[in-house]
């Protein structure tokens, strides 16, 4: 390559202290801008405009532009609405970016992070080496040296503590092969102290949806909102989280005339084009939307025919939402009874309308009850399974519903399996390793009788194969918590941060101790991240650089499910790697990779993407992975421009009839040339065709009441009514066994829908016109879990103490995710006197997640340049605080952060203070930019809001609450 | 140039893209109002009557008045650059000069009355005369590529073309910027030098005004060390200095945080005095070098001829009359330090 | 002939920022020159509307009008340019245009403010189109390329439009008809009052070529 002549000697920036000069990579010097090696704003004024696009013409000058631009279709990184990007190509170097649009869900439309993605080919922030912390220094390894010592540290660990003292911190910016392959990974390892960002996300949505009616998923998508008659937002931002999808929301709201009703504690840029506001308090969503819903049964405008025939519990639904009068919504939510009445009849007015929500409705203790309550409500109204109407959730990161399906949780195996020993069977097969070799990976301690300080206390064995992982939220008290309170072996002694930000999680203060306690920390990522600067530690770290989604290829989900395929754009920047050759470097180490690689080839170091596509296919029968091959997944890649803006559906074109991207469940195998299911429980349609019920998850019957569907079934359905999920007997049953072929047959024996690999009991089922998982009710009480019909709960650290006997939080647990956990105890004393005001969070449209990778670009990180606290005047004007101070922001377990005050009048109501999350870099007052490896400290550094948030945990997934703390201000 | 129709042009332009804009809110805020549903103003219509007016909204991107949509102080800059400022400055420096080479015509080179004496004067002390041409090449330097830069796009265009009036103003710009910063030297040195001969005497001074300093006709008025006329100078100089000094600055620093409004007025005020202190200077140069006879000769040599001193300061004459002669002309004269002035013409 | 515009529908613009990080992907601006930027009005409250603003190309452009050395120039679009080489960044552009649509690079010589930047409404400058030169100056030249400005394009919700005007005043026309229809869908003041009516619009099939 030539581009070397414009290299700037200045820039030739040595990335790791005690490094030598670059062994740069010449094609990408030039990338580099001159005079970036120390960090701050002041500096950044003077950058000279170096640009790739005049050193790429500079250096090409001679040639034409035209030929030998390459344009490369990918699928941005930022969120989960999966926009398309094209990106051209010049030599390797990645010179332009054009909008798509052809692309079936953002038609060229981006925000403000994706119209930068391409950014990343600069890289300047980037890490770029494999980097250790040995005496405080940061040092340049390479990538033999660092595999070597920390497979050798892990090794040591594991025959000293056992694998579950190792945790392996996943990822939803990792593609789906790379996603599974992780998930894989950890199960060869022998450990489910796995996890990833869904956890913290939207867990409790994935728990409470799939409790409900099946799937855990949005049910819809974007795109069908357009037929939505209605649309209501609780607890989410669309505008700034989301931006492409108000293009959906606008789309119904200007042409269907459908109201936008925002419920939100604070008023958002959604809310600024709502028709109405409803202003709430943190955490009251239960008594909101059961307050709607009391509005709704007392006026008769429930779907009745709909609940007969397809909702199971309603009258006890009934019986809790009669407690909610308007007094008492307005008492515990603040909600008045006018705007409640109004909100509740312009739903039931306008069908079919969507219900929309994010972390604002999740981050909670009683998260579940949250997801649960919005189901209800939609159920009440009928609003499931038809256009229009749904649960249209929309999902964070660009591939966290790929991560949660494909099962980097510390409670099942990808597909949903589970952890118990059917699923492992059953994926041991699709891997073809021996279950018992499986088995011996996982430790095998039996430690009767002293958990929990308790004398003769339950005996119980540990049997870590079986038993939930420790979640991403409690690694920390996996760490600090006493070892015999941790139902495992011993603590964490290492985390490996596979493409996580350590500032999305909260208790800062104790994060920083764990980190502090490790025996090792271990970051791979594209960016040294906050787990990089945020400990006291002097050796024991290590920065691995992985490739960005730009730099590798593969699958990613969207939020409605749709898989889109990614090419990739360039080449990894730097010394950097894409995810999954790291993993294949890591196994070879640590000695599986014979097992884990069995039927992916591996090139060099680098595992074969397709490969793994097609092992999964092999096993996601659950959710209907497994129609999705890459081959299909390319060829609507290619055709984007075929597939319709509203149905999704190609109309013509190679792709004819599918739905794109094949949204899960894809039934069958990819020869089945099922088009997926784009609306989800839609009875309209053939199953074969999309069509749907709710799935027959729960059994059939429930103390003598029916839980299958009553004269409702899907379009062509052969069984004109309700039915249990489909197994080999069933088929036998029904006279539909021969309709297998003989192969089929053989693998279908004694299996069921979800564990016959042959795909054959899927395939006649649909033959059929039925649903593979069974056509039930779903259910509005979910019996399994802690609060079976939703209810409310105050939060742990609860401003209204007056509502706490009436509204008890939980009884604190034992073991829950083999941890104990506290819930009554914390809610039992009252912090109101010193931290009066409510504290709750949310995102920026600049930044995403932690903010590594966006404060690391130079184009979004001008935007937001301090960390700021959101305050109602009324509040500063107590506190003694003027807009664009520095003020103290300090939460009842002691953690303080300095951030920006900005004072608002109407934004927040009085006695809430709204942070955003985004950032790092600083903790508690102090700034830690000399911390980073040199040359890549984000541009952008500033308090983690979680430094201050509180604990506090979902009963049913360990979701961390981030929505409703406690806290004090004052000037700094 | 037909700036009228151009300005016509320009606002209603703003104004239909403002109509496009207004329609939206409009349109439901009418129907609304017709349903009998409204009943509370429309925050639409307010909305934009406040972006009219410059409200500063919110913005993420850093700087100065970032977050004003519209600022309307512009259009009136414009106007007041453009049709005002450019074409009457014009006509004043042209009328000036017209009203001088007019009076030079009628009137011709003031004589000494009496004729030389022979006998020369002190008059100004050599740090006098050097602080004088001090600030006469500062101003002069300031003077001509402040022109150039008002009226060069209009005059020097045709001549030099774009680019040599684009490097010609390029020049001009850095010669105005940096000799700027000794012109606050200059007004300082200046007010300290001849403060205590310009403190205004009154009598004398209103007798000399009233009779225009005798330039229109009649005797000289009596006068002091300087007269009226030459005091009213004195100040205009000093006190237009220091407005130059400060709006000067202000246009100087474009990134400190001035608001552009700050600047548009530091414009005008700096472009307003400039244009009085030019006029003035032209009268200055007139009666000090063109139109007087022995009067230049004071600043090159700093000597005058005691006739001079007599006839166009007598007050002066008489108090100075005693003292010894000084040095022959041209000994220690400014013009040996390289200045060149034009000899007084015997 | 064509004649270029901006128009930003301040009902569907949800401040995301795009059109100002597509600017500096499409012309690689560096940091502290933004030629466009997003305005919100009444942040935080009901009635909060944002608008993007850039410079308009403005068909009596003030700041033609003032500049001392006449840099500007009138391309057959209707798009506002101007000459860098010519530019003697004398600032007076910035006092007179009524957007603050020109910028200067912050922290040039001393007192000097460096060369004019200004949006070129993806149109670059007098250098041949798309010729290194051009875009080390002006970005990028997708006019030439016979594409629109990448801020429109990739819009989040369409709310920026640009193109031939009399095209986007009928596709903004165009929505303002959906919208009008709509009792309930816009408009605060129907917000505060009583529910709106629905009512059949008639619309809701009618295709639009765009949207």
């Amino acid at each position: 390559m030539k581009l070397t002549k414009v290299q700037n000697p200045a820039a030739a920036a040595v990335t790791s202290r005690g490094a030598g000069p670059a062994n740069t990579i010449d094609r990408r010097t030039f990338l580099r801008r001159a005079g970036m090696s120390a960090g701050g704003a002041a500096a950044l004024g003077m950058l000279p405009a170096t640009m790739m696009r005049k050193a790429h013409a500079t250096t090409e000058a001679a040639a034409p532009e035209g030929g030998k631009t390459e344009t490369v279709r990918s699928i941005c990184t930022h969120c989960s609405v999966g926009c398309g990007i094209y990106a051209e190509v010049q030599n390797g170097v990645w010179t332009g970016q054009e909008p798509a649009f052809d692309h079936p869900f953002n038609r060229g439309a981006h925000c403000a992070k994706g119209a930068s993605v391409r950014e990343h080919g600069h890289g300047e922030r980037r890490l770029k080496y494999p980097t250790k912390l040995e005496n405080g220094k940061w040092k340049r390894i390479s990538w033999e040296q660092a595999v070597n010592e920390i497979g050798d540290k892990m090794l040591a660990i594991r025959e000293q503590s056992g694998p579950d003292s190792v945790y392996w911190l996943g990822s939803a910016k990792h593609n789906n092969e790379q996603a599974y392959l992780f998930r894989k990974f950890a199960a060869f390892w022998g450990t489910n102290n796995v996890d990833h960002q869904a956890r913290i996300c939207h867990s409790t949505t994935v728990a409470g949806v799939a409790n409900t009616w099946g799937y855990g998923a949005m049910t819809n998508s974007y795109n069908d909102i357009h037929n939505s008659k209605a649309i209501l937002v609780i607890g989410g931002n669309p505008a700034e989280a989301h931006p492409v999808a108000l293009q959906h929301l606008f789309r119904a709201t200007e042409r269907n005339n459908a109201p936008l009703i925002v419920i939100d504690p604070r008023f958002t840029r959604t809310a600024a084009h709502a028709n109405q506001y409803m202003r709430i308090r943190p955490g009251t969503d239960v008594p909101v939307v059961w307050g709607m819903l009391w509005h709704i049964f007392e006026n008769g405008w429930e779907d009745k025919e709909f609940i007969r025939q397809r909702v199971y519990g309603m009258d006890e639904i009934r019986k809790e939402v009669a407690k909610w009068t308007p007094d008492e919504v307005e008492r515990v939510s603040g909600a008045p009874e006018e705007q409640v009445k109004r909100a509740a009849k312009t739903m039931a007015e306008h069908r079919p309308g969507t219900f929309i929500w994010c972390m604002g409705g999740t981050q909670h203790t009683i998260g579940n009850n949250n997801t649960r309550a919005y189901c209800v409500f939609q159920l009440a109204l009928g609003n499931m399974g038809v256009a229009g109407g749904g649960t249209n959730i929309f999902r964070g990161h660009d591939n966290v519903q790929g991560a949660t399906d494909l099962g980097v949780l510390s409670h099942t195996l990808p597909g949903y399996y589970g952890v118990a020993e059917g699923a492992w069977k059953h994926w041991a097969k699709v891997w073809d390793v021996d279950y018992d070799w499986l088995a011996g990976r996982f430790d095998k301690e039996e430690r009767p009788g002293e958990y929990f300080g308790e004398e003769g206390g339950d005996e119980k064995i540990i049997n870590s194969m079986h038993a939930k992982g420790i979640p991403v939220s409690r690694w920390i008290d996996g760490v600090l918590e006493d070892k015999n309170n941790i139902e495992q072996r011993d603590r964490l002694r290492a985390m490996v941060f596979w493409g996580h930000a350590p500032n999305s999680q909260t208790r800062g203060v104790e994060m920083k101790d764990a980190m502090d306690k490790l025996d090792m920390l271990v970051v791979v990522d594209p960016y040294p991240t906050v787990s990089a600067v945020m400990h006291d530690r002097t050796d024991g770290v290590y920065l691995l650089p992985a490739a960005t989604q730009f730099e590798t290829y593969g699958s990613v989900t969207a939020s409605n499910r749709s898989l889109q395929w990614r090419d990739r754009v360039i080449e990894p920047l730097f010394e950097s790697r894409p995810d999954h050759t790291i993993m294949y470097m890591m196994a070879k180490k640590l000695g599986f990779e014979e097992e884990l690689f069995k039927h992916i080839e591996v090139n060099g170091e680098e595992p074969m993407i397709e490969d793994i596509t097609r092992e999964f296919n092999r096993g996601m029968w659950t959710i209907g992975y497994t129609g999705q091959s890459p081959e299909r997944l390319k060829l609507h890649q290619q055709n984007w421009h075929t597939f319709d803006y509203t149905t999704l559906e190609a109309r013509g074109g190679p792709a004819n009839g599918e739905a794109y991207g094949l949204p899960w469940p894809c039934w069958g195998t990819p020869e089945m040339k099922h088009p997926g299911t784009h609306v989800l429980y839609d009875t309209s349609k053939p199953v074969a065709k999309g069509g749907l019920t709710f799935r027959a998850r729960f059994g059939v019957e429930r103390d003598g009441v029916n839980l299958l569907a009553e004269d409702s079934y899907s379009k062509g359905s052969a069984i004109k009514d309700g039915y249990p999920e489909f197994t080999a007997d069933m088929l036998k049953k029904l006279g539909w066994w021969d309709d297998l072929t003989a192969d089929e047959k053989q693998q279908a024996e004694g299996k069921n829908w979800k564990t016959d690999l042959s795909g054959g009991i899927q395939r006649v089922a649909i033959k059929h016109g039925c649903a593979p998982f069974g056509n039930a009710k779903a259910r509005t009480v979910v019996w399994t879990f802690p609060d079976p019909v939703p209810i409310h709960r105050e939060p742990l650290y609860t401003s209204r103490r007056d509502l706490v006997e009436k509204y008890p939080t939980y009884a604190d647990r034992k073991d829950f995710y083999r941890l104990p956990t506290r819930y009554e105890s914390i809610q039992a004393k009252d912090y109101t006197g010193e931290y009066p005001l409510i504290m709750t969070s949310g995102r920026l449209v600049e930044y995403e997640g932690g903010g590594d990778e966006t404060r690391s670009n130079p184009w979004l990180a001008e935007l937001q340049q301090h960390m700021f606290a959101e305050v109602n005047i009324v509040d500063a004007n107590n506190a003694g605080i003027k807009d664009g101070e520095k003020i103290w922001v300090e939460s009842p377990e002691g953690a303080r952060i300095e951030v920006q005050a900005k004072v608002t009048d109407q934004g927040v109501a009085a006695g809430v203070v709204w942070l955003p999350f985004h950032f790092g870099g600083h903790f508690q007052g102090k700034d830690l930019r000399d911390k980073y490896p040199k040359g890549s400290d984000p541009y952008v550094l500033g308090e983690a809001c979680n430094t201050a948030f509180t604990y506090g945990y979902d009963s049913v997934t360990a979701m961390q609450e981030t929505k409703c703390s406690l806290c004090r201000i004052g000037p700094a | 140039m037909h700036f009228p129709t151009r300005y016509r042009v320009v606002i209603s332009l703003m104004l239909l893209l403002l109509a496009l804009i207004l329609l939206v809110p409009l349109a439901p805020y009418a129907l609304a109002y017709v349903q009998g549903a409204g009943g509370v103003a429309n925050p639409g219509t307010e909305l934009w009557r406040e972006v009219r007016q410059g409200v500063p909204g919110q913005t993420q991107v850093q700087g100065t008045d970032t977050g004003t949509l519209i600022g309307a102080g512009g259009e009136q800059w414009r106007r007041f650059r453009m049709e005002q400022l450019v074409p009457y400055s014009a006509v004043i420096f042209a009328g000036v000069v017209g009203l001088f080479v007019l009076y030079f015509l009628i009137r011709g080179r003031i004589r000494i009355t009496a004729g030389r004496s022979g006998r020369l004067i002190q008059r100004y002390t050599l740090s006098d005369r050097w602080i004088h041409w001090f600030m006469a090449v500062v101003f002069l330097i300031l003077m001509l590529t402040g022109l150039v830069l008002l009226y060069g796009r209009w005059i020097l265009i045709p001549w030099l073309g774009p680019e040599g009036f684009s490097a010609t103003a390029q020049f001009c710009k850095s010669a105005h910027n940096l000799t700027g910063l000794l012109f606050p030297v200059a007004v300082v040195l200046v007010l300290f030098a001849y403060l205590r001969e310009a403190l205004f005497n009154f009598k004398v001074d209103i007798t000399w005004f009233l009779r225009a300093g005798g330039y229109l006709g009649g005797k000289h008025p009596s006068s002091g060390k300087i007269n009226a006329g030459q005091k009213a100078w004195y100040w205009t100089v000093v006190v237009g200095g220091v407005l130059l000094c400060v709006s000067g600055l202000a246009l100087y620093f474009p990134d400190f945080v001035q608001s552009r409004e700050l600047l548009r007025n530091a414009y005008q005020v700096h472009t307003l005095v400039a244009v009085f202190i030019i006029a003035f200077f032209f009268v200055h140069i007139y009666l000090g070098a063109i139109g007087m006879e022995g009067s230049l000769e004071a600043m090159t040599s700093g000597s005058v001829d005691a006739n001079w001193a007599k006839e166009q300061h007598d007050l002066w004459y008489e108090e100075v009359r005693g003292q010894p002669e000084p040095d022959p002309p041209g000994a220690g004269g400014i013009a040996a330090g390289g200045v060149a002035s034009p000899r007084p013409d015997d | 002939m064509a004649r270029m515009k901006f128009l930003c529908d301040a009902e569907r613009c949800i401040e995301c920022n795009a059109c100002v990080t597509a600017c500096k992907n499409a012309n690689e601006v560096p940091w502290g020159i933004n030629r466009r930027r997003v305005v919100t009005i009444n942040d935080g409250s009901p009635g909060e509307r944002s608008m993007s603003v850039a410079c308009m190309h403005c068909s009596d452009a003030p700041c033609a009008a003032v500049c001392p050395v006449d840099c500007f120039y009138f391309t057959d679009d209707g798009v506002v340019l101007h000459d860098k080489d010519i530019c003697i960044g004398c600032g007076y552009c910035f006092y007179a245009c009524p957007f603050g649509a020109p910028q200067f690079p912050a922290n040039v010589a001393f007192g000097g403010r460096g060369k004019m930047d200004k949006c070129t409404f993806c149109g670059g400058g007098p250098e041949p189109d798309n010729s290194p030169e051009e875009f080390r100056k002006y970005g990028s030249n997708r006019l030439a390329q016979g594409k629109l400005p990448l801020c429109a394009e990739m819009c989040s919700t369409k709310a920026l439009i640009a193109g031939d005007g009399d095209v986007v005043s009928e596709i903004f026309r165009e929505r303002v008809t959906y919208r009008a229809a709509s009792g309930l869908a816009w408009g605060w003041g129907v917000a505060y009052g009583k529910p709106g009516q629905r009512r059949a619009s008639g619309l809701e099939n009618k295709a639009s070529s765009q949207d």
